[in-house]
């Protein structure tokens, strides 16, 4: 018997076996007939996977002003996949833009670890020149393209370039590092300032575009594209109008100033001369700028603020001051006499003053600066006691301030000299230390806090360029809040003498920085002219003053080191006053005009 | 319930060999398959040898009890498939922008999967149980049947998978067409289906659907887009040429041209490796096999059994042929895996289920 659905059996495997003859021409067709094409087509066919540089974060100043953005540049690419002869694209490129050939070898080389399909950076930043004739070269230039990519800009140039930085390409070497495990040769990193020490906040994501190439490397089309996240921008407490007026002041001079809020410690201006260029540090460094930068023997690339180490002078008497008159070594009215010189040892130490200031108290001897007081003072105290109170200070350590590469000062002790000489301290060497010669050594930031610490009568803030981070759509991911570091418990009626003796060295006749008076402000500081014992590259004495201002309410702690400047009251303390001129005066007016508006 | 050791001989060998051989190369063009894939390679394949060995505990399962027995649970079965369609309408896990899976205890289910044989078995028993003898189905009778098909097929394409909501659809119709149903039932369906596609195309279908059926007829209509993938699967296969480039050594997939090219498009890298001579011996298989299946519905005197395997054969049979269609170009792209093949535990375990309701209906044929 013949089951029940024969015929409709029959008729599934005709169908299955049309199916199966459809399949197997349509294979024919595929696979033997159009195989070869087929085959051309899928090894031409290639993606590749394009990085979208972002954008890294800004930086704003505390009125909101651009001090570093990005601008559109063109970088030119060599992708080695794509070169059809080495030696024509090589040559060819080195002549077209008169580019040396070795480098370019080295640069393609550098990346053989890479993909071939890898871009390799040659050159950014093209000119229009340079991009119309690679463009117009195309054809004979197989491998060569070139990128618009964002590049680092900062609009003020020079000026603020120390607090700022530069980014430049990531070396070979630092990629080697775990440290820059997610860098890519081409890619820029921080290497100085800011950039440095908030890479990681100001680097953002970058993007991808997958496309699809022809054989030849030219873009057929975009598959599709991950936008790139730019960095998160930077509010700093610098003060651009305030920086400009200080770099005004400094120019055709070394050295180095450092401004903040005492109450805060938000850094206000930051200068150190000589100054480099960031935008051409980083653009890629052309040879010739990094050369002269590098090799320059004032180096421009210290940052003389938080990294130059200079005898601080006359401005470090406020330290033995304070030493003594906590320690109940001397007080307010114990007096020395001055005849111009001090007898020690078998030397005789002499007074700026030849003929002397005759009898001196602390009040005097700070506010006209007389040495042989504080030879006296400081031999009664002690070197430790001194290392102590500067201790107290925070002279003894970093600031902290957030900026890579800042170096401690020193302020010597007895066990400082057993342990680094292996000699015991000797009185003579007190001597000096008293007047901020010998082996102390500080940076301008340093003495800025020790002004701060006078100014807020014994309490200092850590130092404190950014002031908050900022995310691209505008959600503030952090808020540097001030640090306290330091707080001191000593006689209050000793820092408030030496508080009061410095507003007399600026305001009152006899005071060292007398000509550098404010009409309308009590600016309280003190000068220092410190010798330069270093071997060195000029010639002269190390101009300093420290200040606050105003004297009743601080909202100024500054030093100001001109470096071979001569004297600290004619070479720094008038920049001093400029910068409390134009800060507090700036400030009235805003008061001023706050009262009107709400008058209105 | 006791295992009578005699069925053991009449299980149907040569049809768990030909399954086995498609799953064996199955699981060796995965290796392929997945070597470009981030999460790497063997963690896709573990999961589907995992999935490999719930379906054999599943085959046992439904090999232990008759196959009339699980038929009478049917409705049972379909309305607990159903519960999970709707609660995968639910709560499902979104991937690839479609809610299809259920993850339970780390493992993501699809249990539109499991309709598939489901329905077979809920159709086959209800159909039967209208049947007279020697006369066709009238329009009555399958009213019913029809609507309870129709609503897991609408949930489907909600979640949105266009692919199995086709292939119960067709087997639907080929399992009626088996079974036998009167010329005016014949004329209704045809109108309903006519009168279907002006409204699945406007309410039911996603744009990204439409484009797919649209690209299929103009090629150049979004060749960046959909049009794309297709070009690059037809390339894919067509540059293995009769030999093919080797096991390994296809290079399509991994510029991550082709999309889905571990499921859906598994057959893209199966081409381009083995070429001509290797393809046509994989469709040997699969005709070998759903050969099998056939003579296995055929040689079945019981009614019922008889339409419980040319039902999974069907089931099979429009995977198989829609799949290969897409993958070179012939059918608009729907999300039709390949049986045994495609990268999927979910496929893989209903397309075992399916091959175990044909192997129980084969062991037990004899015995009314």
């Amino acid at each position: 018997m013949e089951p029940l659905n024969e015929g409709k059996f029959r008729w599934c495997k005709r169908i299955i076996l049309l199916a199966l003859i459809v399949l197997c021409m349509r294979l024919f067709d595929l696979q033997i007939l159009k195989g070869d094409d087929m085959r051309k087509l899928s090894e031409q066919n290639r993606v590749r996977i394009k990085k979208i540089l972002a954008p890294r974060g800004m930086v704003y100043d505390r009125n909101g002003k651009v001090v570093a953005d990005t601008r559109p540049s063109f970088n030119l690419y060599v992708i080695r996949e794509d070169i059809r002869d080495f030696n024509q694209t090589v040559d060819g490129l080195a002549k077209l833009l008169r580019l040396d050939r070795e480098e370019i070898i080295t640069k393609l080389k550098e990346a053989r670890d890479y993909p071939s399909s890898f871009p390799v950076k040659i050159e950014s930043d093209l000119n229009m020149d340079q991009v119309a004739k690679v463009e117009a070269n195309k054809f004979y230039l197989p491998g060569v393209t070139i990128q618009i990519e964002p590049k680092r800009n900062y609009p003020y140039g020079i000026m603020l370039a120390h607090v700022l930085g530069y980014v430049s390409e990531v070396s070979s070497e630092e990629l080697k590092t775990k440290e820059y495990k997610e860098y890519a040769p081409g890619d820029y990193v921080g290497k100085f300032g800011l950039e440095k020490q908030y890479e990681q906040y100001l680097r953002g994501i970058d993007g991808a575009q997958r496309v699809e190439v022809d054989a030849t490397g030219r873009e057929v089309r975009v598959l599709d594209t991950r936008d790139p996240i730019a960095g998160n921008s930077l509010h700093i407490n610098i003060d651009m109008d305030l920086q400009v007026a200080v770099e005004k002041a400094f120019e055709g001079k070394k050295g180095g100033c450092v401004v903040s809020d005492p109450k805060t410690g938000g850094v206000l201006a930051l200068v150190s001369r000589p100054a480099f260029d960031p935008n051409k540090l980083s653009s890629g460094v052309t040879k010739d700028y990094w050369a002269q930068i590098s090799n320059d023997k004032t180096h421009p690339l210290q940052n003389r603020s938080t990294q130059g180490r200079f005898p601080p002078g006359s401005t470090f008497k406020m330290v033995p001051a304070l030493a003594a008159l906590d320690k109940g070594i001397i007080n307010e009215h114990t007096s020395f006499s001055c005849s111009g010189g001090f007898f020690f040892g078998n030397r005789t130490f002499k007074c700026w003053k030849k003929g002397g200031h005759g009898s001196v108290a602390v009040r005097r001897g700070i506010v006209e600066s007389c040495d042989v007081f504080f030879y006296n003072t400081g031999l009664k105290a002690g070197v430790d006691r001194i290392h102590d109170m500067a201790k107290i200070i925070g002279l003894t350590k970093l600031t902290g301030i957030d900026l890579p590469g800042e170096k401690a000062g020193l302020v010597p002790s007895t066990e400082w000299k057993q342990k680094t000489f292996g000699e015991k301290w000797y009185e003579g060497e007190t001597v000096s230390v008293a007047i901020g010669q010998g082996a102390v050594w500080l940076t301008p930031v340093q003495l800025m806090q020790l002004a701060a610490f006078i100014a807020n009568e014994g309490v200092t803030f850590k130092p404190q360029i950014v002031k908050r981070v900022v995310a691209p759509q505008g959600k503030v991911l952090k808020v540097f809040e001030p640090v306290m570091s330091a707080n001191a418990n000593i006689s209050k009626q000793a820092i408030a003498l030496v508080r009061d003796a410095m507003k007399g060295v600026v305001n009152e006749p006899g005071g060292t920085a007398y000509a550098s008076r404010l009409q309308n402000i009590n600016m309280s500081g003190k000068t220092g002219t410190a010798q330069s014992t270093s071997a060195g590259l000029g010639k002269g004495d190390h101009a300093w003053f420290v200040a606050f201002a105003p004297h009743e309410n601080p909202a100024l702690a500054m030093a100001v080191l001109v470096e071979y400047g001569g004297h600290g009251a004619s070479a720094s303390a008038p920049i001093a006053k400029i910068i409390t001129q134009s800060y507090l005066n700036r400030e009235q007016k805003e008061v001023k005009s706050a009262k009107l508006d709400a008058h209105r | 319930m006791h295992i009578d050791k005699r069925r053991f001989y009449h299980l149907d060998w040569y049809l768990i060999c030909n399954g086995f051989a498609l799953i064996a190369v199955g699981m060796l063009n995965l290796v392929s398959a997945t070597r470009s894939i981030d999460s790497g390679p063997y963690n896709l394949l573990i999961k589907q040898l995992a999935a490999l060995l719930v379906g054999l505990v599943a085959v046992a399962i439904v090999l232990a009890y008759d196959y009339r027995l699980i038929a009478g649970y049917s409705k049972y079965l379909y309305g607990i498939t159903l519960a999970l369609i709707i609660i995968v309408l639910i709560l499902g896990t979104i991937a690839g922008g479609a809610k299809r899976w259920l993850t339970i205890a780390g493992f993501a289910f699809q249990p539109s999967e499991l309709m598939k044989p489901v329905m077979v078995l809920l159709l086959a028993t209800m159909l039967h149980q209208r049947k007279r003898e020697g006369e066709p189905l009238t329009l009555k009778d399958i009213m019913l049947p029809l609507v309870l098909i129709f609503a897991p097929c609408v949930l489907i394409l909600k979640q949105p998978d266009l692919g199995t909501a086709v292939v119960l659809l067709l087997s639907c119709m080929c399992m009626l067409w088996f079974v036998g149903i009167t010329k005016s039932a014949y004329a209704v369906l045809l109108g309903l289906s006519a009168a279907c596609v002006p409204i699945f195309w406007k309410y039911l279908m996603k744009p990204y659907q439409k484009m797919r059926i649209l690209s299929l007829l103009y090629p150049d209509l979004d060749p960046s887009g959909y049009g794309y993938h297709s070009i690059q699967a037809k390339i894919a296969v067509g540059s293995g040429g009769f030999l093919g480039k080797g096991y390994l050594n296809g290079t399509q997939h991994k510029l991550h041209f082709i999309p889905e090219h571990h499921t859906d498009f598994i057959f893209t890298v199966f081409g381009e490796e083995w070429g001509f001579i290797g393809s046509i011996l994989l469709f040997l298989l699969f005709v070998s096999f759903m050969l099998r299946c056939l003579k296995i519905s055929r040689n079945t005197s019981d009614e019922l059994g008889a339409s419980i395997a040319f039902g999974i054969t069907s089931v099979i049979f429009i995977q198989f042929t829609i799949n290969i269609l897409m993958a070179i170009n012939l059918a608009p792209v729907v999300g039709i895996p390949l049986p045994f093949i495609s990268y999927g535990g979910s496929s893989l375990i209903s397309s075992l289920i399916g091959a175990g309701l044909i192997l129980n209906v084969n062991m037990r044929r004899y015995m009314f």
